[in-house]
């Protein structure tokens, strides 16, 4: 273990960032684009290190820093990384760098816009890291918010909607968290906020975790958009900007799946037991439906908003599988997700920034047009459909082989549903990447090098783990148990 | 009187509003009269921030206790008192000829208040109370449009005057139940039906200070008709004493709590939902805030029906976080109102561009009022959904959450006006030095708290400690 309070560093890059960004001039957008770039990369980094000095055999939570914060209370700022935070850790670096790069071009009100965003960023780290539930929920709540202005200010196509609904649907689902949080702290002896302590096995009667559950997996659930509290999600995809949209489904959504993982199964194993397969069912419809409705859309991010629907469907069904193999997948789809639908919106908005365009019947042939910048969205199709040779195709496999083994029929359902999302990306390359080509669009021109960066780096991250997955699942598996 | 320092924060006080009405009777400038005003707030803030220590009873017998309940949420008012003064630079909003008086009500009102929390004995208690509201009366009609500020005037007197005599009738019931008027004695006697009765009638005029449903209807009108500053005053200091009022008042039904706790759950759920539903409708600002008040009003009984010292020291915690906040709030009123008009919420529109930096002290105070961090909104409803959930309320908490979910969309709506819309005709604001110092004060303190809640967390638990 390092004498370094390296993951207090991590959290702090992008406050510091943000402060940063608070203090410079407005004129001066370049230096503020720069400072948060560096601060995306110097996250990176760490958390490339924090993944290296993860000693995966020993396992547990590592790397804990622990300091009173309200101590009359019993709160405390406590800090550590299992396998799952590392993981998640990453991706929210990756995000970040990408989302960062992606948005170099930005040139309205671009103090505002890196000040949110890095007050964001900070909200996610903070809850992929702590271990205390009071910690936890207020860095949840900071990632939240700043998405209403972020949306609201910068997005597109009824933003000004889009931003307020999904910011009171994820208010409804803090809502629901506030009392069965608290619930736990007061049933368990108000002593401890600790995640670890409230985890130990007879903490909670069964009959309190049954009815405590379904408030924090809903609860958590609307931000991981499980159907049919989803409506939120696609609009506000197709609403954000760019960078926006990669943190949204790149990252935010995850943080309700990772609520659900590390709190509601977490601390009421008996409670998940015992409504797992009515939440293993709604997760199922998830994935079909969001495939379904995924096929009938003609702008470019509806289409993949509603996958992301569809993919973070498998991903509580993974959860919801219990199982070792199920969580497994569950995690590693969370990663694998994160970073395609930000590949995916990433190549998207590059198009959309040309263009003001989005609808898919408006393009053909792009791939004659803007080969490089087709080959980005491409291979992010390639990834959603779960194409061996991509990260998520071990996720998906991994998932709905537990799937298989615990609700057999929702199982076949699910992977039925596998069809349709062929089917809805078949659909859109066809049409727009490689159908006939639309004399419209001749003047598009390829990204630029510096633009190419965060879409290489995000493709080489997806074909890493695509070829080596053990070396994921080797960290996912030091917390469920299974390799 | 055997220890004069008890009465440090007191003293500081009377010596403002002596040298107010010295300004006043002298006749000097508007503006000398803020300047001796501001000073001695600030020197009162300093002097209750080191009387928080004191502890003891000044007069023989036991009507007066200077303890740490008292000591805390005497440093609320004078914050309160300070911050109020600080944005009564610019004046706009009062009538040119009581200019140079204000302050002196403000000083007058400000030490009923700190009297009113010290109060162990129920005579004491009810001159307190009186002293209290009478300056506050004279505030709110000093409105330069006077049809406006006389409505707000006649609103707020008419209703303390019904309040404050129901007020009166609960007294004397207790007093016959009690044969007493020494709070502490009355808490001893054992709560009988009378006694309770008299709690509950009693109450009437605290939850008229706290402007709680059914008694709230004076606030939106008042709070839209006072001057700038009277608002931020009525809104910020007398929230503070009537947590401090309320919590003496119900100390008094002793162990007997069952039927005051259910009729506070009834006043909690309605004040919050009566508020947030109608200010969801509100166009003027200062009127949006007083609907804000009433369903804080809600939020503070939360911990208050708890009847613990967990809930007592969460009520505390969050009024004295509230003051900042709504500070930053009426700091925006103030600054964008012109020539003393009412600001909409549509005038609003544009305010990052002409103003970033009130921009963002608007953000802070929607956010904070929301609930959302890094403001203490977030720890202050956390810590009183805690002791509802330990007195056994889950479902209470979730009416209040959602109660939150929905005054976060008309607090969303002025983030909108302010961030999105564009300026259009709005001109620049430019913050006097006084305003952006106060701005940066109030933000500052917002903030920390936010990050750091524990220093007033246990300044606030120290003081629940004294009656639990």
């Amino acid at each position: 273990m390092s004498e370094l309070p390296i993951l207090s560093i991590l959290l702090l890059c992008p406050l510091v960032a943000f402060l940063v960004t608070l203090v410079l001039p407005e004129s001066k957008a370049t230096a503020i684009k720069a400072v948060n770039a560096v601060a995306g990369l110097v996250t990176l980094v760490l958390s490339v290190i924090v993944w290296a000095q993860y000693d995966e055999t020993a396992g547990g939570y590592q790397m804990v820093e622990d300091i009173p914060w309200v101590a009359d209370l019993g709160i405390r700022y406590t800090v550590a990384v299992d396998g799952v935070s590392v993981v998640l850790t990453l991706l929210n670096a990756i995000v970040f760098f990408t989302g960062v790069l992606s948005m170099w071009t930005l040139e309205k009100r671009v103090k505002e816009f890196f000040a949110f965003m890095g007050l964001l960023v900070f909200g996610v780290f903070g809850v992929f890291i702590s271990l205390d539930i009071f910690v936890f929920f207020f860095f949840y709540e900071v990632a939240v918010l700043p998405m209403y202005p972020l949306i609201a200010i910068w997005g597109s196509t009824r933003k000004e909607y889009s931003a307020m609904k999904l910011t009171l649907f994820l208010m409804v689902g803090s809502a629901l968290l506030f009392p069965g949080l608290i619930a736990l702290f007061v049933e368990s002896g108000g002593q401890t906020w600790n995640l670890v302590a409230l985890s130990e096995p007879g903490t909670f009667s069964e009959g309190f975790q049954i009815f405590v559950y379904p408030l924090l997996y809903v609860g958590f659930g609307i931000l991981a958009g499980m159907w049919p509290f989803h409506s939120w999600s696609p609009i506000g995809h197709v609403a954000a900007p760019t960078a926006v949209s990669m943190l949204h489904a790149g990252v935010l959504m995850k943080l309700g799946a990772f609520g659900i993982l590390r709190i509601a199964i977490g601390v009421l194993p008996l409670g998940a037991a015992y409504w797992a397969p009515t939440f293993a069912f709604m997760a199922t419809v998830g994935i079909v439906y969001g495939a379904f409705v995924a096929m009938r859309q003609t702008d470019f991010k509806y289409v993949i908003g509603f996958s992301s629907v569809s993919h973070m469907g498998i991903v509580l069904l993974g959860l919801n599988t219990l199982g070792i193999d199920g969580t497994n997948g569950a995690v590693f789809q969370m990663f694998a997700h994160g970073v395609m639908t930000a590949l995916f919106f990433s190549a998207v908005g590059f198009i959309y920034d040309q263009t003001h365009d989005r609808d898919i019947r408006h393009f053909g042939g792009l791939v004659g047009q803007i080969p490089v910048a087709s080959s980005f969205f491409i291979v992010a199709a390639l990834c959603g459909m779960g194409v061996p040779g991509f990260a998520s195709f071990w996720a998906e496999l991994l998932v709905f082989i537990e799937a298989l083994r615990v609700f057999p029929l929702l199982g076949i359902a699910a992977i039925a549903g596998l069809i349709f999302t062929a089917a809805y990306i078949l659909r859109v390359l066809g049409q727009a990447i490689f159908g006939p080509k639309n004399p419209d669009w001749d003047h598009l021109v390829e990204p630029t090098a510096w633009l190419t960066l965060p879409r290489i780096i995000l493709i080489a991250v997806l074909l890493f783990f695509g070829f080596a997955p053990s070396v994921m699942l080797d960290m996912i598996g030091s917390v469920t148990g299974g390799k | 009187m055997s220890h004069p320092e008890l009465f440090c924060p007191e003293f500081a006080l009377l010596l403002g509003a002596l040298l107010s009405f010295a300004c006043a009777a002298i006749g000097t400038k508007a503006r000398t009269a803020w300047l001796v005003s501001l000073a001695a707030a600030i020197i009162t803030v300093g002097t209750s921030a080191l009387a928080l220590p004191y502890q003891g009873h000044p007069f023989a017998t036991d009507i007066y206790a200077v303890d740490s309940f008292s000591q805390v949420l005497k440093l609320g008012i004078s914050l309160a008192l300070a911050f109020a003064i600080a944005i009564s630079q610019r004046q706009d909003s009062t009538r040119a000829s009581a200019r140079t008086e204000v302050h002196f009500f403000f000083y007058l009102s400000a030490l009923g208040m700190m009297m009113l929390v010290s109060a162990t004995e129920l005579l004491t208690l009810y001159i307190a109370l009186e002293l209290s509201a009478y300056g506050l009366y004279i505030l709110a009609a000093l409105h330069r449009r006077e049809r406006l500020g006389s409505e707000a005037a006649a609103k707020y007197i008419l209703f303390g005057a019904a309040a404050s005599a129901i007020s009166l009738y609960g007294i004397s019931l207790i007093y016959g139940a009690a044969q007493t008027t020494y709070i502490p004695a009355i808490a001893a006697s054992g709560g009988s039906p009378l006694l309770i009765a008299g709690v509950v009638l009693t109450l009437a005029g605290v939850l008229y200070k706290l402007a709680a449903f059914p008694v709230h209807s004076w606030a939106p009108d008042t709070y839209q008709g006072a001057p700038h500053e009277a608002s931020t005053f009525l809104a910020t200091a007398s929230k503070v004493a009537a947590v401090g009022l309320l919590l003496r008042v119900l100390s008094m039904a002793g162990g007997n709590t069952e039927h005051l706790r259910t009729m506070l759950i009834v006043v909690a759920i309605l004040s919050m939902s009566v508020g947030n539903l109608s200010a969801l409708f509100q166009k003027d600002f200062k009127r949006l805030l007083g609907f804000s008040a009433v369903a804080h009003a809600g939020y503070l009984l939360l911990g208050l029906l708890s009847f613990s010292k967990l809930g007592a020291a969460a009520a505390i915690f969050y009024v004295l976080t509230y003051v900042p906040i709504v500070v930053c709030a009426f700091l925006v009123v103030a600054a964008v109102s012109h020539n003393g008009a009412n600001p909409s919420i549509a005038s609003l529109a544009g305010l990052y561009k002409r103003s970033p930096f009130l921009g963002l002290v608007l953000l802070v105070a929607m956010f904070g009022l929301a609930g959302i961090p890094p403001t203490p909104g977030l720890a202050g409803k956390w810590f009183l959904f805690s002791a509802v959930i330990d007195a056994g309320h889950l479902w209470l908490v979730l009416v209040a959450a959602v109660n939150a979910t929905i005054s976060l969309y008309y607090y969303l709506l002025v983030v909108k006006a302010a961030y999105l819309d564009p300026p259009g005709e709005y001109p620049d604001i430019k913050l006097s030095p006084t305003y952006s110092i106060t701005a940066f004060v109030s933000v500052a303190l917002v903030v920390f708290m936010g990050f750091y809640p524990a220093p007033i967390w246990s300044m606030a638990s120290s003081a629940a400690a004294v009656l639990f």
